[in-house]
């Protein structure tokens, strides 16, 4: 029985004490380091309430839970269980998710920098403390995996291979977005769109797909996740609101929406739609990625959330939210996986040859599929033996389509796929592909946003493959075998040795694409530069006029131009 | 069965094997702990890894980090390492017992009728200045964690993001108490505690300078200024000095819970600013004009740090705490603080 002495204490009572502890400045006001084009109303609201005295053992609770699972897990030899194929993707995706993390709790710290309403603040705080949590799980699952599964080759140099990795640096690009530039527009891409709409796929569906294969313990860490995601889904509809509140932030929020839901499609949908669809062994679920992508996209995210947003004044049309639907029936993720495995070699993953069940699964869920990309997958299987001599991407590299300058994936929709030629900051004409006239849009409409060394392909287009495999440190411990294999079996295992006999040189389809149209170059690689990078590295990188055909004069005022409307996307 | 003879085999040759390892880190010691696993390069830089630049800047020309972030310089940012090694798992660990240890002073105090045992003055102080404290780690958690995000590396980034997590933690703890307090003995308000820490002149120097530490755009400044002088100072003085030693002279179970808890995780945060120190003066390279820029530093804080701490005095006579002897300890132990750090020589007589 309770005594009379131990009292339960109103969460809300204790809370609105708590709210209390923000207080206008007299002596100095605040000074941020980052900038915004939004306004800020008077008050907000904090729909989190959260409390650290609540918080701290709900946290530990939760990560006992889940490293008591890791020991588990162990004990019932689930290593050796789970499917290997599986196991291996696991390599690219936990190590960029760690990276989504990292821009998670980082995007707090810049939405927090200029957010003045108190209300949210504790909210957005507690969301970078969890995203600790979740890199810490992460980076001890990623462990668990180096130390217990059946080949951790690729794991054991993840993260300087995660940065390289023509696949997973587009993922850091992406995931850029989420805390560089306006923090309020990064809060909107990492919040309204990362977490409301896409993690449901990442850490409900994925690790749905995980189980079916065995893995149980990559199920049971992201759900450990996600269960901290429902209150930073939260956070986002909290300042979306609050945002709503000043009718000058509705243009703002109509555009950085729709552009972060771009962005984030342009490389979520053909990365984890290639996992779930041509990773997964077990071939019992009869959803195809665009079920569940309907499911979980459409209807909870889309249909539940943006098209309700409407009820408070926001107008976003449908047109980029069915763009981006109708891209993955026309088979944006399809498209893409030829060139992605066909790049074996330089991948820190291995993958094998489709079998038949794999076949009959994807024409099921795909009608259609077998007759549009089945040769090239035959021809996968058929070259995943050293003995054979050939690289099936030497076929797939000549002819390939140019990289996206936005999004860094391939333009692999023909009918999507347009560039611009625009000055470098030499003065020098250079195109610039895009995938898509979203992507285009983008780039344009975000002057000085996009830099680096961009186009994969441009800084090694006449270079030995051997040579970039070594450069890019992809031979295993033994000197010799290559990180990458197109099988999972450890006998006929890829040596440098083979690579070498192909005599394969690397062509980038940027420039010779480029040459073929009559175009001005289409590499934006800078030998000289510290990064190899036309634009510079980010560091010390100044704001260039990019407008050829003047539609950004200056940098400022065509971002409030394009966000209060004034560049309209379609008319691209 | 193939799979078995596999995993048997994998399991002898685990040590061995380099790929078993994450060769990308750099152990501080002979192997790499899990800290250093799970933490270290998990921010990319175009130091480490991205070779390509970074893919994403503002539109002032600053990249996805900057290095212009702080004025601090050394070789490599991605050297440091937190002495403690703190993690989310102990850092849950260690919040959720202070949390459990501050609630079962509680509930042990009233169970044991030990809240008739205390000092009716210092009750009356707690009414009138138990909760201001909560306002300043408060307001230093509020630029803390605003400043995190621009920290050159995955380590002190997360060390700067618990550091802030840990104010918030202290901030609630002593609202928590007010509220409970205020249960027991009524007329403990947060809205009067606010009133007094907006208006009442001895705690106006404090709030001055815990609101001009939100101008700090530096995030190295802002190590700097609350490892090695705020806290030290204004901390130490006010959780140590006034809020432990007051209470424990008092009869109050409660109170030097909730305090020694924020001064254990205070001092972890001194022994990481104190590293931090070291780390930028005796870098090869930028060692010594980093402690230009230190003493530079020093000598625009610390005054203020001084005044505010002095204007105090009136607090600590309401407490019952001889100022005097407080300021005198928390002056020796941040000289002792500073020369940990390397900033100045090993004062005769330190404690801390």
């Amino acid at each position: 029985m309770a005594t009379p002495t131990h009292r339960r204490r109103s969460v809300t009572r204790t809370h609105e004490r708590i709210a209390q502890l923000g207080w206008d400045r007299d002596y100095h006001e605040p000074v941020p380091i980052y900038d915004t084009r939004y306004v800020f109303p008077d008050s907000a609201k904090d729909p989190m309430k959260q409390i650290m005295r609540e918080y701290l053992p709900m946290q530990l609770e939760k990560d006992d839970r889940l490293y008591g699972g890791f020991d588990a897990a162990l004990r019932a030899d689930m290593p050796t269980k789970a499917d290997e194929r599986w196991l291996e993707v696991m390599k690219p995706l936990i190590l960029i998710l760690v990276f989504a993390e990292g821009a998670a709790g980082r995007c707090m710290s810049v939405v927090m920098d200029v957010v003045p309403n108190e209300e949210l603040l504790n909210g957005y705080h507690v969301q970078f403390v969890d995203e600790v949590r979740h890199i810490g799980l992460q980076m001890g699952l990623a462990r668990w995996y180096t130390k217990n599964t059946p080949d951790p080759a690729g794991w054991h140099n993840g993260q300087e291979f995660m940065s390289n990795n023509l696949i997973t640096r587009a993922g850091v690009n992406m995931f850029s977005h989420a805390f560089t530039g306006d923090p309020i527009a990064a809060g909107i891409t990492m919040m309204s769109v990362i977490e409301t709409a896409f993690t449901n796929i990442a850490f409900v569906a994925l690790p749905d797909v995980g189980a079916r294969n065995g893995d149980f313990i990559q199920a049971t860490t992201y759900s450990s996740v996600q269960s901290d995601e429902a209150r930073h889904i939260s956070n986002g509809y909290a300042t979306m609101l609050t945002m709503l509140q000043r009718d000058e932030n509705v243009p703002l929020i109509e555009n950085d929406l729709q552009q972060a839901w771009w962005s984030v499609h342009a490389w979520v949908d053909p990365f984890v739609g290639a996992i779930m669809e041509y990773f997964s062994t077990d071939r019992s679920d009869e959803e195809s990625y665009l079920n569940k992508w309907d499911r979980w996209i459409r209807d909870d995210w889309y249909r539940s959330y943006v098209e309700q947003l409407g009820k408070l004044g926001v107008d976003i049309p449908p047109t980029l939210f069915d763009r981006a639907r109708e891209r993955l029936v026309d088979g944006l993720v399809h498209k893409t996986a030829p060139l992605a495995f066909a790049m074996w070699p330089l991948n820190f993953w291995r993958f094998d040859p489709l079998t038949e069940k794999d076949f009959e699964w994807l024409e099921k869920t795909t009608p259609g599929w077998y007759d549009e990309y089945g040769a090239t997958w035959e021809a996968y299987a058929a070259l995943a033996d050293p003995a054979e001599g050939a690289l099936l991407l030497a076929g797939l590299l000549e002819g390939a389509p140019p990289m996206c300058w936005s999004c860094m994936l391939a333009c692999v929709i023909d009918h999507d796929m347009c560039h611009r030629v625009c000055e470098d900051r030499h003065g020098v004409e250079r195109t610039r592909f895009y995938c898509s006239p979203e992507c285009r849009w983008i780039d344009e409409s975000n002057p000085g946003r996009y830099t680096g060394d961009r186009n994969y392909f441009d800084r090694h287009h006449g270079k030995a493959l051997s040579e970039l495999i070594i450069e890019s440190k992809l031979i295993r411990s033994d000197g010799k075998t290559l990180v990458g294999q197109p099988h999972l079996k450890q006998e006929g295992m890829w040596t440098i040795d083979h690579i070498r006999a192909c005599d394969f040189t690397v062509t980038s389809p940027n420039i010779v694409s480029a040459e073929a149209m009559g175009l001005p170059s289409g590499s934006w690689h800078d030998p000289s530069d510290l990064h190899g990078a036309v634009q510079a590295d980010g560091n010390g990188f100044k704001p260039i006029r990019v407008d050829h055909d003047d539609r950004v004069a200056n940098p400022l005022t065509s971002m409030a131009a394009a966000a209060a409307g004034g560049k309209n996307w379609v008319a691209l | 069965m193939a799979r078995q003879e596999r995993g048997g085999g994998r399991r002898e040759r685990r040590e061995e094997l380099p790929e078993r390892q994450f060769q990308w880190v750099v152990p501080k010691g002979r192997k790499a702990t899990v800290y250093e696993d799970i933490t270290l390069d998990t921010q990319p830089s175009v130091h480490r890894f991205l070779h390509n630049g970074y893919f994403v800047s503002y539109p002032d020309g600053r990249g996805t980090w900057d290095d212009d972030s702080t004025a601090l310089d050394v070789l490599g940012w991605h050297a440091f390492r937190d002495p403690a090694e703190l993690w989310e798992r102990p850092y849950y660990q260690q919040g959720a017992q202070c949390e459990r240890e501050i609630e079962a002073a509680t509930q042990g105090a009233r169970a044991d009728g030990l809240l008739a045992g205390i000092d009716p003055s210092w009750i009356e102080f707690l009414r009138r200045d138990g909760q201001i404290p909560a306002f300043l780690e408060h307001g230093i958690w509020s630029i803390t964690t605003r400043r995190s995000r621009a920290a050159l590396s995955d380590v002190l980034t997360h060390a700067i993001v618990l550091y802030a997590a840990m104010k918030q933690r202290q901030a609630q703890a002593l609202v928590i108490e007010g509220m409970d307090l205020d249960a027991d003995f009524g007329d403990i308000t947060i809205e009067a505690a606010k009133d007094r820490w907006r208006t009442e002149p001895a705690w106006q120097p404090t709030r001055a300078l815990i609101e001009r530490l939100g101008t700090i755009t530096d995030w190295g400044e802002l190590l700097v200024v609350t490892g090695l002088i705020v806290e030290p100072l204004l901390g130490g003085a006010v959780r140590r000095e006034l809020l432990m030693r007051g209470a424990l002279a008092a009869g109050d179970p409660i109170t030097p819970v909730v305090a020694r808890n924020a001064q254990r995780e205070g001092r972890w945060w001194q022994d990481l600013t104190t590293a931090f120190g070291r780390f930028v003066l005796t870098d090869a390279a930028h060692g010594d004009a980093n402690r230009e820029l230190l003493h530079v530093w020093r000598e625009d804080w610390e005054p203020e740090a001084l005044a505010a701490l002095d204007a105090l005095e009136p607090i600590f006579a309401g407490g019952g705490v001889d100022f005097t002897t407080a300021r005198d300890r928390v002056r020796t132990d941040q000289e002792a603080v500073l020369a940990e750090a390397g900033l100045v020589d090993a004062p005769a007589g330190a404690t801390a």
